[in-house]
C-alpha cells in the first residue's frame, strides 16, 4: 500500500509565526549563553558555544527553512547587534552554516517521535555548522598571511587550535546542548506546540523537496559567492595594494609634497566641520 | 552585566559619527572590512590602525566593549603564538601572526563603531535602505522591544524551578554536582517558555495581519515614505573626503618610505 506524499505547505502567516518563534527563542537563547561563565582548563576550553536544541527542535517539528532562518537572523540580532559586536560581513558565513546545518536537520527527521532519528540529525547539525566555521577559520589565516609555508609551525600549529575547537564543539556543545536536549524536547513537543500556531503536526507522509530550496536563484548567488572568494584571494596572492604603477614613475619629493597637501587638506575639513557644526548648534538652540 | 548590556544595545545618539546617515557608514564599514585582506604593508595597516583609534574616541565606543575586544586579540593571537612556537617555530612567527592579528582587530575595531554606536531603528532603517527585506528591519525591532519581556519570563521560569526543585546536598569535587544542576534547569526552563512564545508569536503575527504589515514590508510605496528622512548632509560628504584623502595620502607614504 504506497501513500501518495502531500507537500507539507505553509500559509504567509505560518511561516512568519515559524519565523518569529524561532528567531526571538533562539535570540534570546544566545543571550543567555553569552552571558553563561566559560571553564579554562589550559587550551581546553568547555564553553557552551550555543543553545542549538531550541532551533533545531523547531526546525524538526516545523518547516526548516523558515526555522533556520529565523534562528540565524536571531542570533544576529540578538547576539551580535543588540551586544554591540555586529560583523556585517563576518556574520554571512555564520548565518549560512547555521541555516544549512538546520535545513539539513530538519529534512532528515520525518516522523519527529523517532528519537534516533532526532539524535542523529542534531549532532549532524552541530558537525556541518562547526565544520564549515574551522574550514572558514582556516582559511582566514591562509589568505590572511604571506608565504605561509615559509614559516615554520604556523599553519600547523593554526590546524590544530582550530580543530582542536572543532572537537571540543562537537562534543561539549554537540551531545551535551543539542543531542540530549533535542532528543527530550523533540516528543514532549509535539502535537502540543504545533496547535498554539494553528497547524497540524507534521507527519511521516509529508514531504519537504529539495526545490523549495535550491531554485536558480540560489545557485546564481552561490556561484557569485564563489567567484567573489577566489578573487579576494587571488589578489591576495599577487599583492595588489598599494602598487599603482604611476606612482612608481613619481619621484620621492613629488611624492611628499603631495603627502602634506593632503595633510592641509584634512586639518582643514576638520576646521570646516568644527566650524559648520558649531554653527548648527547655535541655530537649533535659537 | 544586564545593564551594561543594555547600555550597549542602546547606543548613544550625540557623537559626529552618530550623526552621520546610515549609508555613509555601510560604505565606510565596507571599506575597511575588506582592504585589510589585500594588503601586506605596514604602513597602510598601522594608518588604518591609528585612523580607527582616533575614530573610537570620537565614536565613544562602550569601554565594557572595548574591553572584551581587547582581551579577545590579545588572547586569540597569544594562543596562534604559543602553539606555533610548541610546533618548532622560533621568533621569525611573531611578525606574520602580529600583522594577521592587526588586521582581525581592525576589521573588528570597524564593526565596533560602524554598529555598537549605531542606533537600532537607524540600522534597520539602513538596512532596509539598501534592499534588505522587511522582515529583517522588522525583526529588529521586534527584537529589541522583546527581549526584556522574553528575560524577564525565562528568569520567573528559571527561579520557579529552583524554588519547587531540589538543589544537590553536596557540591561534588570542583562544584560539579551543582554545575550539572544548573545546566539541567537551564535548558529545562526553555521548555515552557517555547510554548509561550508560540502563542505569542501568534498574537504577534495576527495582529500584524491585522494592520497589513505582511503584505507592506515590501512595497516600494511604503518604502518611500517610511525612508523619507534619509539624506546626505555635508557632514557626509566631509566624512567622506576626508576618509579617502587619509587613505591615498598611506598609499603614498607606503611607496615613498619603500
Amino acid at each position: 500500500m504506497s501513500q501518495l506524499k502531500k507537500r507539507y505547505t505553509l500559509t504567509e502567516q505560518q511561516k512568519m509565526m515559524v519565523f518569529i518563534l524561532s528567531m526571538s527563542l533562539f535570540g534570546m537563547a544566545t543571550m543567555v549563553s553569552e552571558l553563561l561563565p566559560e571553564l579554562k582548563v589550559g587550551i581546553v576550553e568547555f564553553k557552551v558555544e550555543y543553545f542549538l536544541f531550541i532551533p533545531l527542535s523547531l526546525a524538526i517539528l516545523f518547516h526548516p527553512l523558515h526555522a533556520a532562518v529565523g534562528a540565524a537572523l536571531g542570533r544576529i540580532i540578538f547576539g551580535e547587534i543588540m551586544l554591540g559586536k555586529f560583523e556585517a560581513l563576518g556574520e554571512i558565513e555564520s548565518f549560512l552554516a547555521l541555516v544549512l546545518s538546520l535545513y539539513v536537520a530538519g529534512i532528515i527527521v520525518r516522523d519527529p517521535s523517532n528519537r534516533f532519528m532526532v539524535g542523529l540529525a542534531s549532532i549532524l547539525a552541530v558537525i556541518i555548522d562547526q565544520f564549515i566555521s574551522m574550514g572558514v577559520d582556516i582559511g582566514k589565516v591562509w589568505i590572511g598571511v604571506e608565504e605561509l609555508e615559509t614559516i615554520p609551525g604556523l599553519y600547523e600549529s593554526v590546524v590544530a587550535v582550530e580543530g582542536f575547537a572543532f572537537l571540543n564543539d562537537v562534543i561539549v556543545s554537540g551531545t551535551l546542548f543539542a543531542m540530549i536536549p533535542t532528543m527530550y524536547l523533540v516528543p514532549k513537543l509535539y502535537g502540543k506546540i504545533e496547535p498554539l500556531l494553528g497547524m497540524k503536526p507534521k507527519t511521516k507522509d509529508l514531504q519537504i523537496p529539495f526545490s523549495d530550496i535550491i531554485t536558480p536563484r540560489f545557485m546564481v548567488g552561490a556561484v557569485i559567492v564563489a567567484v567573489v572568494a577566489f578573487l579576494a584571494e587571488a589578489l591576495s596572492e599577487s599583492d595588489f595594494a598599494p602598487s599603482f604603477e604611476w606612482a612608481y614613475a613619481a619621484e620621492n619629493e613629488f611624492l611628499f609634497t603631495i603627502i602634506s597637501l593632503i595633510v592641509a587638506a584634512l586639518v582643514s575639513i576638520l576646521i570646516i566641520w568644527r566650524v559648520m557644526s558649531k554653527r548648527e548648534n547655535a541655530e537649533t538652540a535659537r | 552585566m544586564k545593564i551594561e548590556v543594555l547600555n550597549a544595545a542602546y547606543g548613544n545618539t550625540d557623537t559626529p559619527i552618530a550623526r552621520l546617515d546610515a549609508r555613509t557608514i555601510f560604505v565606510w564599514y565596507l571599506f575597511y572590512a575588506l582592504f585589510p585582506w589585500l594588503t601586506h604593508s605596514w604602513i597602510v595597516l598601522a594608518g588604518m590602525f591609528l585612523m580607527l583609534t582616533a575614530t573610537i574616541y570620537l565614536a565613544r565606543v562602550s569601554y565594557l566593549l572595548l574591553f572584551l575586544f581587547i582581551m579577545g586579540i590579545i588572547g586569540q593571537g597569544g594562543m596562534v603564538l604559543a602553539v606555533s612556537l610548541f610546533f618548532g617555530g622560533n621568533f621569525e612567527t611573531i611578525m606574520p601572526i602580529l600583522m594577521f592579528e592587526t588586521k582581525l582587530a581592525i576589521i573588528s575595531l570597524a564593526g565596533l563603531i560602524a554598529f555598537s554606536t549605531m542606533e537600532p531603528e537607524k540600522l534597520s532603517d539602513g538596512l532596509l535602505k539598501i534592499g534588505v527585506p522587511g522582515q529583517v528591519s522588522f525583526s529588529i525591532s521586534y527584537g529589541y522591544r522583546m527581549l526584556p519581556t522574553l528575560i524577564e519570563e525565562y528568569n520567573h521560569v528559571f527561579m520557579s524551578f529552583r524554588l519547587r526543585g531540589k538543589a544537590p546536598e553536596k557540591h561534588g569535587l570542583f562544584y560539579w554536582r551543582s554545575a550539572v544542576y544548573f545546566m539541567k534547569l537551564i535548558v529545562k526552563s526553555f521548555y515552557p517558555l517555547m510554548l509561550s512564545s508560540a502563542k505569542r508569536a501568534r498574537t504577534t503575527v495576527e495582529s500584524l495581519e491585522s494592520r497589513g504589515s505582511l503584505v507592506s514590508f515590501n512595497n516600494k510605496e511604503v518604502k518611500k515614505v517610511k525612508l523619507a528622512h534619509m539624506k546626505f548632509t555635508y557632514k557626509d560628504i566631509l566624512f567622506a573626503i576626508f576618509n579617502i584623502l587619509y587613505v591615498l595620502m598611506l598609499f603614498m607614504l607606503a611607496i615613498a618610505l619603500n
